[in-house]
């Protein structure tokens, strides 16, 4: 492996901006970071440079362990989004810096220089001054300066960002052949999507300082395993579907999927149709794939090669529970339509159609939607518009519903919609909310959000389960909420006894935990191991530092208010509780 | 080659005109009166004024101080100018806003403030006593003043300057393969050097002309702590303007003579710096 990160963590004013990052990338790959601005991405190539320290985790470059060794000795070449030219010497002497600073023959130096100009095809231009030449030239300069000293590594910070299209193009294809010829292997790092199909082995998404999903351009396009991963690259509409043991049901289609297995039970699930997998057509009959639903054009542009249409699904349409883009949750489709497919059938805004689906993708993610639930309408709707919820909703591109449920609070009252409850139930923290969740739970609800009022955006999540059946849904819900947050991960491992003689077992169930959480999960997180009551030690650890929230699984219900009191009542944290039975 | 430049505002002859008449009204004017008052004199009277071990005495101390102050406030500006521009600490605009002190204090206060302060028995001169060391009444007293009101000139040319050298570039001769002394030498000072110039001759151009605060810290000891303003001061008392006006004249020259040096350091410097990128 040419570049071995492991739980690399950079903190900045408290707050993690690179966040547990785990990555290998192999000898000669070109490997593209992709991410928004802010997601961590640069800070983390700064940090394989040696520019920026890491507070946690190693970094590793040819199997040499670099973590602690200065940027100078690590034998990288880093090239500049504003090419850091140096502004008062030559081309000439800008690509020799390197060799000067190790005492190269002057005659090796002109050699080299020679060699490196011709790779970035700039001969001649040696005397010149950088002042002297296009943006375009400059950055050759950079890459050749970059790669003189014969780094093992190249690294790319947006190189392409100040240039104009054309340029940009022709700079990518020489970069691009440069690192074949060479066979060096390269880190670029930027936020243009269409950068990275265009250059990349393979790219890494990262959000708020996680490196969310690795794999072939291809791939995570077309097999995202996140929300953000499904709308960063390319477009994408996320609606709310159900896995039926027939497929998956979309609006009025039932999709077919691969992965279904018999024995599955019927839940909500997030569902990704790309704007090019939907067909439109006057009529139902018409449409030569699944209906989904009937929508009204609410606009069209015309870009070229491609027509992008917006429908807005009809009111009558209970079909899509949910469609989402650009930030706002609104009951509109993105359609792409090739050219061909515009001539067989034209649309103009304001025309009735039909929507079929010709692909869905189903997000492996458990969280898929809110219910705030209280006792009367209007306190569910107050519980939906808590501040914490709302972004927790906005960050997951989902909406949030309410639900009255007069029997919550009332003890041993019966539920009405048992075993109704879809996707994430919140309930509002109060003095009885250890009683409220096991009413809750016994009603059907499988994953419970305890909110208080005025909780802050956790800065660390505690991941605890009792009982063997919930561990492998709460990591997957922790991985989730995880991937919404810049926040840190933790498992919480608690032994029941004294400290002495269960610590071996205690330190097996971490490395156990951290391996499945990386493994399946996708999920990076730290470990501790403390001894005692699980709630006791839990409510214990919340109570150390402000900003936590707690997600717990659970297996059974037996005495639970009793258990947990501690823990929920009086509402001091957010709790996620996921409950899962044993079959 | 056309007279006038093109430019979006106009009025250029306007300006121009104006231009010309308040140099001529409050710079040219004023050192022509001043070469005719000391060219009236005789050219033996003269000499004997100007060429006096005591004239002698005094220029030696005010350009002698004038240069040392600006050499120290070449290195101790471009210190204080790195700290500020570079690090984010808390109070950063308090000391940012220190630095104007000294020009905005009565001179005559700053250099009363630093009698009481390098005296025998002031805060600081009474630990520098023991060790033999004199600063008030001395001519080193009189580089301290020197420094204390040219300091400003210096960091506030630099400033500008080291807020352009990207952090980029550093980084980049880091992963190169550099040290940060190398990187220092070949990266940073070459592009600042210009601005350090400029701040050494505000500095040195300042110090020169200097007066109410030396007088008070310096002692004024003939031959030994006097400086040439108050040489000239001397004269116009005792209704000595000829004598006067001939020293002033000798400053005028020996400062242009400086000056000018600097400026063609500087000009020759960026030559040399165009021609090796040809």
């Amino acid at each position: 492996m040419s570049i071995t990160l492991d739980q690399v963590t950079k903190y900045y004013a408290g707050a993690p901006v690179v966040n547990d990052v785990s990555l290998d990338i192999g000898d000669g790959e070109f490997f593209v970071l992709l991410g928004p601005s802010g997601s961590g991405k640069s800070t983390l190539l700064r940090a394989i440079a040696g520019l920026a320290a890491v507070d946690h985790g190693r970094i590793a470059l040819q199997g040499r362990d670099v973590t602690h060794v200065a940027a100078r000795k690590r034998g990288v070449g880093l090239v500049f989004q504003n090419y850091a030219l140096f502004r008062h010497m030559t081309v000439a002497d800008n690509i020799e810096f390197a060799l000067r600073v190790r005492r190269m023959r002057a005659r090796k130096r002109r050699a080299r220089r020679q060699e490196l100009l011709r790779l970035v095809a700039l001969e001649g231009l040696d005397d010149r001054l950088p002042a002297e030449l296009s943006g375009g030239q400059q950055q050759r300069v950079a890459v050749a300066r970059a790669l003189a000293h014969k780094p093992e590594v190249l690294l790319l910070d947006e190189p392409f960002g100040a240039l104009d299209a054309k340029i940009r193009e022709e700079l990518r294809r020489t970069i691009r052949e440069v690192q074949r010829e060479l066979g060096i292997t390269t880190v670029l790092v930027t936020h243009d999507q269409e950068e990275a199909f265009a250059m990349a082995d393979r790219i890494g998404i990262m959000n708020l300082g996680r490196l969310l999903e690795i794999g072939a351009p291809n791939e995570l396009y077309s097999r995202p395993q996140t929300r953000f991963v499904a709308t960063f690259l390319g477009a994408a509409n996320l609606i709310l579907a159900r896995r039926t043991p027939d497929g998956i049901q979309v609006g009025a289609a039932t999709v077919p999927t691969a992965d279904q297995g018999p024995g599955t039970r019927e839940h909500e699930v997030v569902a990704v149709v790309r704007p090019e997998e939907i067909e439109l057509a006057a009529t139902r009959e018409a449409l030569t794939t699944g209906y989904l639903a009937r929508g009204t054009v609410d606009e069209v542009v015309f870009s070229g090669a491609l027509e992008s249409i917006r429908v807005r699904l009809s009111d009558g349409a209970q079909a899509p529970l949910l469609a989402y883009s650009n930030g706002n949750v609104t009951p509109c489709l993105q359609v792409t339509r090739t050219q061909p497919e515009r001539r067989s059938f034209g649309v103009r805004p304001g025309q009735s159609v039909a929507i079929g689906v010709r692909r869905v993708h189903v997000l492996p993610t458990p969280l898929s939607s809110f219910t705030a639930c209280a006792p009367s309408t209007e306190q569910a709707e107050a519980l939906a518009h808590a501040p914490l919820l709302g972004e927790l909703a906005a960050r997951m591109k989902t909406r949030i519903v309410t639900r009255a449920e007069p029997g919550l609070g009332l003890g041993d009252a019966p539920c009405e919609g048992a075993g109704s409850f879809v996707g994430t139930t919140v309930i509002a923290a109060s003095p009885d909310t250890a009683q409220r969740s096991e009413w809750l739970l016994r009603c059907g609800a499988k994953d419970l959000l305890v909110l208080p009022a005025s909780a802050p955006a956790p800065q660390r999540v505690l991941i605890h389960w009792l009982g063997e059946p919930a561990r492998t849904a709460t990591l997957a819900v922790s991985a989730s909420v995880l991937r919404h947050f810049a926040a840190e991960a933790v498992y919480v491992g608690i032994v029941a006894g004294s400290s002495g003689s269960q610590r071996p077992r205690g330190m097996r169930a971490l490395l156990d935990a951290r391996s499945e959480a990386r493994a399946v999960h996708g999920l990076e997180m730290r470990t501790e191991l403390r001894f005692g009551d699980a709630a006791q030690e839990l409510a214990q650890r919340l109570a150390e530092a402000p900003a936590q929230m707690l997600i717990v699984g659970v297996s059974d219900l037996d005495r639970f208010a009793e258990r947990f009191g501690a823990l929920l009542d009086g509402g001091r944290w957010p709790v996620l509780i996921v409950y899962r039975s044993a079959p | 080659m056309s007279f006038r430049q093109p430019s979006v505002l106009p009025g250029f002859g306007l300006t121009l005109g104006f231009t010309t008449f308040f140099l001529s009204a409050i710079v040219l004017l004023p050192l022509a009166a001043l070469v005719a008052a000391a060219g009236s004199m005789h050219a033996k009277d003269l000499l004997h004024v100007v060429l006096s071990a005591r004239a002698i005495g005094s220029y030696k101390l005010s350009f002698g101080a004038s240069l040392l102050a600006a050499s120290i406030n070449l290195v101790f500006g471009f210190v204080i100018a790195w700290t500020l521009t570079r690090y984010e600490f808390p109070g950063r605009k308090l000391i940012d806003a220190l630095i104007d002190m000294p020009f905005a204090l009565p001179t005559a206060v700053s250099g009363i403030a630093l009698t009481t302060v390098f005296a025998q028995n002031g805060w600081i001169g009474r630990y520098l006593e023991p060790l033999g060391i004199k600063v008030a009444y001395t001519w080193l007293g009189v580089t301290v003043a020197l420094t204390l009101i040219s300091m400003p000139f210096s960091v506030r040319a630099l400033q500008p300057a080291l807020l352009e050298v990207q952090r980029d570039l550093e980084d980049a001769a880091e992963t190169l393969g550099a040290t940060r002394l190398y990187a220092f030498r070949r990266i940073i000072l070459p592009t600042v050097l210009p601005a350090l110039l400029t701040g050494f001759t505000l500095s040195f151009a300042r110090a020169v002309g200097e007066y109410g605060s030396v007088i008070f810290i310096a002692g004024n000891l003939p031959m030994k702590t006097e400086i040439t303003p108050l040489l000239i001061v001397i004269h116009l008392e005792e209704f000595d303007y000829q004598g006067a006006a001939a020293l002033g004249l000798v400053m005028l020259l020996m400062s242009f003579a400086v000056l000018l040096t600097i400026n063609l350091l500087q000009a020759w410097g960026r030559r040399r710096l165009v021609r090796t990128g040809r």
